[in-house]
């Protein structure tokens, strides 16, 4: 190949450079030991040109030019920052309304909302199996009434918000109070932006729960989701693949990778069933990926993932609007890396956490707090895990240059490797029929919890190190003031109770028929959920009529 | 005879990697393990006694620990299981522990601690109540 990434001009040199690598090889090759990212890339200690110059063209390009290997925008960072979006949700919405508030006046430029266990898995907060999870790992939202309270003073139209509700049995719930709560206090539906999680990998795989949903109709009540955001709320993201979840299950960053993008594949395949072309639907997905520890494999899957959905999405559905091949992320820093030892460890961790994901182009980050393995975060370690996203930001020079890393021999070639590794699992999902039949099977529940067991036996038997754990794990414990989530149930209880008895019964039941009706016969669910929302129905109510109907799935472990 | 084990996640808690990849170790060391998924406290306690285990393993990362599993451990008493052995894996902050020893659980396993290790410790409690129970002269009054 004689244009590269140093140049046409540079092919004598490039094989000159080469053969210096290979002299050192040689001398020193044997005194090092082979290594492997945590996904089990070889990693030799010393790369060369050879290993990274591929076709600038069609390998890289310029940011916000196909493949996007280089970014999905043509200025980035250097046009605008990416979101600070510090995820927030415990206790009462009075609780979270008070902590969403904080974090924008101390800086942060969007929402991310976390519900509780109950609320992200449909149930109201006094049901027998909801009542000790209310205000837990998220705020409780049972009905429009606590949808209208969680984001008082906040200018919907304006800010960006983030709904973290994975699960499809209350995502199009959650997302009709919301739309139903922004019309009550006078914003226009078609003027809200922002992101519903809304994956049915969430409700199948990646999480457990008492009556899982099958997977078809988990799938087909995202789908019901996307279908009505492309037709009625164009500045919506109607699901965003969440990757960041599949990781934290056990998958490494490669299955990450395949799975956000076997999920678009489905998506769009699902809408073309229903009869919408790709592009309105594919240019308002977005993903959710993780950010790891292991620095250079992150950065290269941020840029290997921009580029195999490119080339997956232009292969498969041939779209117009190039905004259909863009992969748009946010990034959560891991949790699940961040340990319960020596806890204040964790600040440095997230913060090198958050360099990979910025270093990788992401829109939009979260970085996790250092009390993350302990406990729902305390107001200062949001607040240092907010500081730590303006430092990278103001401090560090890495806005200034777009796609820093490029041209790296070790990123570039990681790059590659993630991308042809994530083709092979990608072509492996199509042999079984597509990414719903390959959950329903169970082969990515096993490969998942195959990936899971791997990586615990590689840190108790030392061959991953974590500090505190493996490693320099003798030091006296050091302790942080754990957060206490503020009693929710009580409280919850009686805006229930209120509202029983305030709304009008017989409406609430007619909207829950109707909503039933749609289940049975197929029609879409969003209309049925928005008049339910609207007249009262609880979010426990909608969602055990998907229950009744497609619940009790029971999920193929081994 | 094998050490039967089940173990499960208490109300909505929904993280379930600890409490699988824990399985899959205890089976590869002999175990009889049973996953039960999510349970109420009364439902755990039946299952627990069901399918007739030496230990129950509850899986707590929610934080619903304070609220679940003093109920699981009155629900085992009540249901005629009090020979049953209570362990408890998650995210357990230090202030609440010794509320959960008062109730009666045996071991808690934090976040990073060896699969290994809760193998070991699920093994040595069994061995100390059997040794314990034999110790009791049949017929003597307990």
């Amino acid at each position: 190949m004689t244009s590269g990434i140093v140049g046409a001009s540079g092919q004598a040199v490039i094989e000159e450079m080469a053969g210096q690598v290979q002299r050192w090889r040689e001398e020193h090759g044997s005194s090092t030991m082979p290594t492997w990212t945590e996904s089990g890339i070889p990693v030799p200690p010393l790369y060369g040109p050879e290993d990274a110059v591929g076709d600038y063209g069609t390998q890289l390009g310029v940011p916000g030019s196909p493949p996007y290997t280089r970014g999905v925008y043509p200025t980035m960072y250097s046009g605008r920052a990416w979101s600070i979006r510090p995820l927030a949700g415990f206790g009462t919405v009075e609780d979270t309304n008070r902590r969403l508030r904080l974090l924008l006046d101390e800086g942060a430029t969007a929402i991310n909302t976390v519900f509780d266990y109950p609320t992200n898995r449909g149930y109201d907060s006094d049901d027998e199996w909801a009542r000790a999870d209310a205000g837990l790992g998220g705020v409780a939202v049972d009905s429009i009434d606590d949808m209208v309270d969680l984001y008082d003073g906040v200018p919907l139209d304006e800010v960006s918000v983030s709904l973290v509700l994975s699960h499809p049995v209350a995502a199009g719930a959650i997302l009709a109070m919301y739309l139903a709560a922004a019309k009550r206090r006078g914003f226009d539906p078609a003027r809200l932006s922002g992101t519903l999680q809304n994956d049915f990998m969430m409700e199948t795989v990646v999480l457990t729960a008492p009556s899982v949903l099958e997977p078809e109709f988990a799938f087909r009540l995202s789908m019901d989701v996307t279908e009505y955001c492309t037709r009625h709320l164009p500045r919506w993201h109607p699901v965003s693949f969440t990757g960041y979840n599949y990781r934290e299950a056990g998958a490494d960053a490669v299955l990450e990778v395949a799975l956000v993008v076997a999920n678009a594949v489905a998506t769009v395949e699902a809408m073309r069933a229903r009869g919408l072309p790709v592009d309105p639907v594919a240019r308002r997905l977005s993903a959710f990926f993780t950010a790891g520890s292991d620095l250079f494999e992150e950065v290269a899957k941020y840029r290997a993932a921009r580029r195999v959905y490119h080339g997956v999405m232009t292969e498969r559905f041939d779209p117009m609007d190039e905004r259909s091949t863009r992969l748009r992320f946010h990034v959560q820093t891991s949790g699940s890396a961040l340990t319960a030892a020596q806890p204040l460890n964790n600040v440095a961790r997230a913060a090198l956490h958050g360099l990979a994901a910025v270093l990788g182009g992401a829109q939009s980050l979260h970085i996790s707090a250092y009390d993350e393995a302990l406990c729902i975060p305390s107001e200062t370690a949001a607040l240092t895990a907010l500081r730590t996203q303006q430092i990278l930001l103001s401090e560090t020079g890495v806005t200034r240059s777009i796609d820093p890393l490029a041209g790296s021999y070790l990123v570039e070639h990681l790059t590659d490797e993630v991308e042809s590794r994530v083709r092979k699992i990608l072509a492996n999902i199509d042999g079984m029929g597509g990414l719903v039949r390959a959950v329903d099977t169970g082969w990515v529940h096993a490969r998942i919890l195959d990936l899971a067991c791997q990586a615990t036996a590689d840190i108790d038997e030392g061959r991953r190190p974590v500090v505190g754990v493996n490693v320099s794990a003798n030091q006296a414990p050091t302790t942080v003031e754990t957060f206490d989530v503020p009693e929710t149930l009580p409280k919850q209880g009686e805006r229930l109770m209120r509202l029983r008895s305030n709304r009008d019964n017989d409406a609430v039941t007619n909207a829950l028929h109707r909503l039933e009706q749609c289940v049975v016969d197929g029609t879409n669910t969003m209309p049925a959920l928005i008049a339910a929302a609207e007249a009262g129905a609880t979010l426990g109510q909608c969602c055990d009529v998907f229950r009744h109907h497609h619940g009790g799935w029971r999920q193929p472990l081994r | 005879m094998p050490i039967r084990v089940a173990i499960f996640k208490p109300g909505l808690d929904s993280h379930y990697r600890g409490a699988l990849t824990i399985s899959r170790h205890l089976a590869s060391r002999g175990m009889e393990v049973v996953y039960l998924g999510n349970q109420l406290p009364a439902g755990a306690a039946r299952a627990a006694l069901q399918e007739d285990v030496d230990v129950l393993g509850i899986s707590s990362l929610s934080g619903n620990h304070l609220a679940t599993v003093p109920a699981v451990i009155a629900e085992l008493r009540a249901q005629g299981g009090q020979n049953i052995l209570v362990v408890l894996g998650g995210i357990i902050p230090d202030i609440d522990r010794p509320l959960m020893f008062e109730a009666g659980v045996q071991r808690i396993f934090g976040p990073g601690t060896p699969l290994e290790h809760i193998a070991q410790e699920i093994t040595l409690l069994v061995r100390e109540r059997d040794a314990a129970d034999a110790s009791v002269p049949i017929g003597s009054p307990l």
